[in-house]
């Protein structure tokens, strides 16, 4: 059922982006898990208007299930995957992709980075879908896709592997 | 949602197999899931979740198999609950897989015909070294015949080279991948009695203080860092980092509470011997521990009744340089103005205020009267700047402070690669030209013997060499001149033909290479060896090492080995069998390697003889044995404890019990390593001429604005290069080599954060001929010079600037070992007169912008940040 090619996706571009795939865990047998995984379609979510965000103020919202938090930004400079007028607007989950911690609250408005994580310092740069900056997750962290239509930002799907729940907090 | 990327789960009944990381010294444990391509079954679902860098799939037995490799969810000892580094986090991806780029493996040895490389068998690659081996021995002598190794890539490796080049052939042309000689590397830790390793992690995790000099463990030892150094049994703990750059690690202690001393490169001696003033002036040293501890007048001199000829620092120097007892050393500290808060903050950069609280926060007893428990690491941005002084007098400070044989209460190394290194034999120094002073022979520099021409055959096992080393430009064009610039090169790949021409080319006063390695290594095999012999490495054969706290595991074979790649220790017993010593080489596999090596490894931090002797009791192989014992492995050295074995945690402890009566006791458990057992207190005076002459040599020219251009260790990538650059995200994630600049020196250079540079030195010296020293200064920078033994050559690599806050002004830094871009290059090859070790941190250069790099203005490229944004 499954050969391990390289990833499809060899340059950068398509690697950090690697579309419209998702992610599984898979048994032999079958699948017996699936995680929130690359360029995932999901239903839309109101989550702000462009209006009311102010630059650098985190916005949190669940996306796409409940408990799945995520966080909305106006970073102030275009960023990868950015939306609105600057391209500046993005949204990134919030949970770390090394072992799972949470990030919330770790924004560093100024300087574009999410993190260090609080359990092992991992950061991430926002302007640039989410790489590591330095640390040790092994995956840049999921990224909202978000579109405008009008002033209502919604988010359409995710970007990335989401670590699931049950993975533990070393 | 139409595509599907699966990373399967192993079914029910999938093999376990336990193993721990290939790469960095902390040695974390790892535990690797095998099941056959196509196996049905129920998913084992307690199996840890795995992302896809997790998984590949490999030859097993000939048959494609899944392997998931997982930090091991039950790890205890190392990496509690499976905790992780980018780069254990990925080992899976470094497993030989044809469909990913792993498949540029080495798969079969390959010699150089009329310059190209072409596939041979492993017969006609050994019959070619024997033959062109046999001659140079003979005419040229077994000086001629040198080997550069890894010094940690497996007992059973390291064993089998050093038996061949040290014992059966007996050359003192050998160096390890870290140095040009085979020399000690923090010998002023030696020196003073201290074991580097002696440390366990559970230490670094119960000090209340830790000062970190020329490291930052969140970089180069993750797991240490966030497991233990974070946590442990006092996670509130405070750290001092002596560092010219403020990473992660640095930022993080400082949020806290903990200092950054960002310390001008080369001055650690100075601040050690201020802070260590502040300590004594106030009489906050440990005084109790140094009655009981530190060696007096009688035990300094002392030395099995051959007086004090028999200490190494007295082979290192004359008389009266080093040696010290309590008394003598604090009128030495005292007594020299230089020590004073005030011309240690103008010679080393780092506020008095902040020497004056670092002694505080190490020394000063608490009001009920208790010490702060105040522990020593170190690592290369310390030794490798100032060797023998900033080691020598780190140990001193930690000494002073009460360190050194107590838990949370150590002195000792964090650590570069795991310990892998069981010596077959001592350094046949006796042989090396090199000598100190009047004094004793010392090692042979094994570059500077290359650039005279006098090596005509040379074997490499895994390591770059030319990147690695001080003046890399320098001992590139040297390479390049003895390889493929002599008129004599392989013209036929059958035996006779291409020994004759090789066997030409070392009588006519070049040099035959060969380079054992897993990958081509750029540019040493690919451009310049004349052989090249393909290993098989971890996972593909059963191999043993101890990691950074001497915990000795055995990593399991789980995958087959690419086409023909065969472990060294095999290869160098094929060659020396064809060399006449197949009675000392008759191994029938590794586990005969490491039961051998078992009894050179006695008295030593690593030694696990009573392991193999308690195997042998229970009628099982060593390898077996450890087998048994899993990823938490047992700690070196190995003591038998009535029908058992036991482990030891920390060295030099003397409530450490070991032993039952009669057996081979190991004096490092419960005693510093010297004579007396009592620690050594070294003076270490800043105006050293051996130290200062080349010091002041080397500052960076105001007048070509040049910098300090250090060189160290990325976290993402460190010790895992040579894997990473094939792993799809950590070869994205990061550039190929980064500068680090303080945002004002970049601005003068109209330098922004990735813009591409040319750092430039056009005055690297590098020392030359057979200087002898005789009398005491002659090994000084200035009497080397003046007797034409300084060479100067330039050197230059380029990287992407990255405008980093955090580094100290007038400081750049690079990173170490990078394809492609040799930070070593403006460095110079000028080794530490005391100790044959090159001072690699002290480089310098012009720094240029050229242009924009790709990455600069790409938003799907890799960050640019600095890297301490805590």
């Amino acid at each position: 059922m499954h050969t391990h090619d390289e990833p499809a996706c060899q340059s950068r571009r398509d690697f950090l982006l690697c579309g419209g795939k998702l992610l599984m865990l898979a048994a032999a047998s079958g699948i017996t898990e699936a995680v929130w995984a690359q360029r995932a379609g999901h239903a839309p979510l109101a989550v702000a208007r462009l209006s009311a965000l102010k630059p650098g103020e985190p916005h949190y919202f669940d996306y796409p299930r409940a408990g799945d938090l995520n966080m909305l930004v106006k970073l102030g400079v275009a960023a990868g995957g950015g939306i609105g007028p600057q391209a500046d607007v993005v949204a990134f989950s919030m949970r770390c992709t090394h072992l799972g911690a949470k990030l919330q609250d770790t924004l560093q408005a100024g300087i574009q980075v999410l993190g260090p994580c609080p359990r092992h310092l991992t950061t991430f740069d926002l302007c640039r879908y989410g790489v590591v900056i330095t640390g040790h997750a092994t995956a840049s962290l999921p990224q909202v896709v978000l579109e405008l239509d009008g002033d209502q930002i919604r988010a359409i799907g995710m970007q990335g592997l989401v670590v699931p729940d049950r993975i533990r907090h070393v | 949602m139409s595509e599907i990327q699966p990373v399967p789960l192993p079914p029910q009944g999938a093999e376990e197999i336990s193993t721990a990381c290939d790469y960095c010294v902390v040695g974390c444990s790892y535990r690797v899931w095998r099941w056959k391509v196509g196996a049905g079954g129920t998913a084992n679902t307690a199996v840890p979740w795995a992302n896809p860098s997790q998984h590949n799939i490999v030859q097993w037995q000939g048959e494609p198999h899944h392997v998931l490799v997982l930090p091991d969810p039950q790890a205890k000892a190392v990496n509690p609950k499976g905790n992780h580094s980018m780069r254990g986090g990925t080992l899976a991806q470094k497993c030989y897989n044809p469909e990913n780029k792993t498949r540029e493996r080495l798969t079969t040895p390959l010699l150089r015909v009329k310059g190209e490389l072409q596939p041979v068998s492993w017969d006609t690659a050994l019959d070619i070294m024997a033959a062109v081996s046999k001659h140079v021995l003979k005419k040229h002598g077994e000086h001629a015949w040198g080997v550069k190794a890894y010094s940690y890539q497996y007992f059973e490796n390291t064993y089998a080279i050093t038996k061949l080049a040290l014992d059966a052939i007996g050359t003192p042309a050998f160096a390890p991948h870290d140095k040009c000689a085979n020399s000690n590397d923090a010998a002023g830790l030696d020196d003073a009695g201290l074991e580097a390793f002696a440390p366990a992690y559970e230490d670094w995790g119960a000090c209340d203080v830790l000062f970190l000099s020329g490291t930052d463990p969140f970089e180069t030892k993750s797991t240490l860092f966030t497991s233990w150094i974070m946590r442990g049994e006092t996670p509130d703990k405070t750290l001092i980092f002596a560092t010219p750059h403020r990473s992660m690690g640095v930022a993080w202690a400082e949020k806290r509470g903990g200092l950054w001393l960002p310390v001008i490169p080369g001055t650690d001696t100075l601040l050690h011997n201020a802070i260590a003033r502040v300590i004594v002036e106030r009489g906050w040293q440990d005084q109790a521990f140094i009655e009981r501890w530190v060696a007096k007048r009688w035990e300094v001199d002392q030395g099995y009744g051959r007086g004090t000829r028999n200490t190494p620092w007295q082979w290192r120097t004359t008389w009266g340089t080093w040696q010290s007892d309590w008394e003598d050393f604090r009128r030495f500290l005292l007594s020299r103005d230089e020590h004073r808060l005030e011309d240690a903050a103008r010679i080393t950069g780092v506020p008095a205020a902040l020497i004056e609280r670092a002694a505080e926060l190490l020394a000063r007893p608490r009001a009920d009267g208790t010490r702060p428990k105040s522990s020593f690491m170190l690592e290369k941005g310390n030794y490798w700047s100032n060797n023998y002084m900033n080691s020598a007098s780190f140990a001193a400070l930690g000494l002073v402070c009460g360190a050194g044989n107590r838990k949370g209460q150590v002195i000792g190394r964090g650590g570069g690669h795991q310990r892998g290194m069981i010596s077959a034999s001592g350094n046949p120094d006796w042989l090396s030209p090199e000598k100190h002073p009047g004094r004793r022979k010392k090692p042979l520099n094994l570059d500077r013997w290359l650039m005279d021409g006098q090596l005509r055959f040379a074997w490499v096992f895994g390591t770059t060499w030319i990147g690695a080393m001080a003046a890399s430009d320098e001992l590139e064009r040297h390479i390049a001149r003895l390889t493929r610039g002599s008129p004599h090169q392989p013209q036929q790949a059958t035996v006779a033909a291409a020994a004759a021409a090789l066997i030409a080319r070392a009588d006519s006063g070049g040099m035959v290479l060969v380079d054992s390695d897993i990958y081509p290594v750029e540019p040493l095999g690919t451009r310049y060896a004349d052989l090249i012999l393909p290993a098989a490495t971890w996972g593909e054969a059963d191999f043993t090492r101890c990691n950074g706290e001497r915990r000795l595991r055995l990593y399991n074979r789980f995958c087959d080995a690419p086409g023909q790649a065969q472990p060294d220790w095999w290869a160098v017993q094929a060659f020396a069998r064809r060399m006449g010593f197949a009675d000392k080489f008759a191994w029938r596999d590794g586990n005969d390697v490491f039961e051998e090596a078992a009894r050179h490894s006695r008295g030593t931090p690593y030694d696990y003889h009573e392991l193999v002797e308690q195997a042998r009791r229970e009628k099982v192989t060593g390898h077996e044995y450890l087998r048994r014992l899993g990823g938490d492995g047992i700690q070196t050295p190995v003591w038998r404890q009535g029908n058992a074995i036991a482990g030891t945690v920390r060295l030099h402890d003397p409530l450490t019990r070991q032993g039952e009566p009669g057996a081979f006791r190991n004096k490092l458990l419960n005693a510093f390593n010297t004579h007396s057992g009592k620690a050594m207190l070294l003076k270490t005076p800043w105006n050293f001429p051996g130290w200062s002459e080349f010091y002041a040599a080397v500052q960076p020219r105001l007048e070509k604005q040049e910098l300090w251009i250090t060189n160290g260790r990325i976290n993402e990538v460190w010790q895992s290069g040579f894997d990473d650059i094939r792993k799809p995200y950590t070869a994205a994630r990061g550039l190929p080599q980064m500068l680090f600049m303080n945002p004002e020196d970049a601005r003068q250079r109209g330098i922004e954060s990735g813009d591409r540079v040319r750092v430039s030195n056009d005055t690297v010296y590098v020392q030359t001929g057979l200087p002898l020293g005789v009398t005491e200064h002659e090994m000084n920078f200035n009497s080397l010079l003046a007797a034409g033994h300084i060479g100067i050559t330039q050197g230059s690599f380029e990287a992407v600037a990255v405008l980093d806050p955090g580094m100290r002004p007038g400081v750049a830094k690079a990173g170490f070992n990078a394809r492609g871009s040799h930070a070593n290059a403006v460095s110079h090859a000028v080794p530490d007169p005391m100790t044959n070790n090159y001072r690699y941190k002290l480089g310098r250069g012009r720094v240029e912008r050229l242009d924009a790099s790709a990455e600069k203005n790409d938003l799907n490229g890799p960050s640019l940040k600095p890297r301490g944004l805590a």
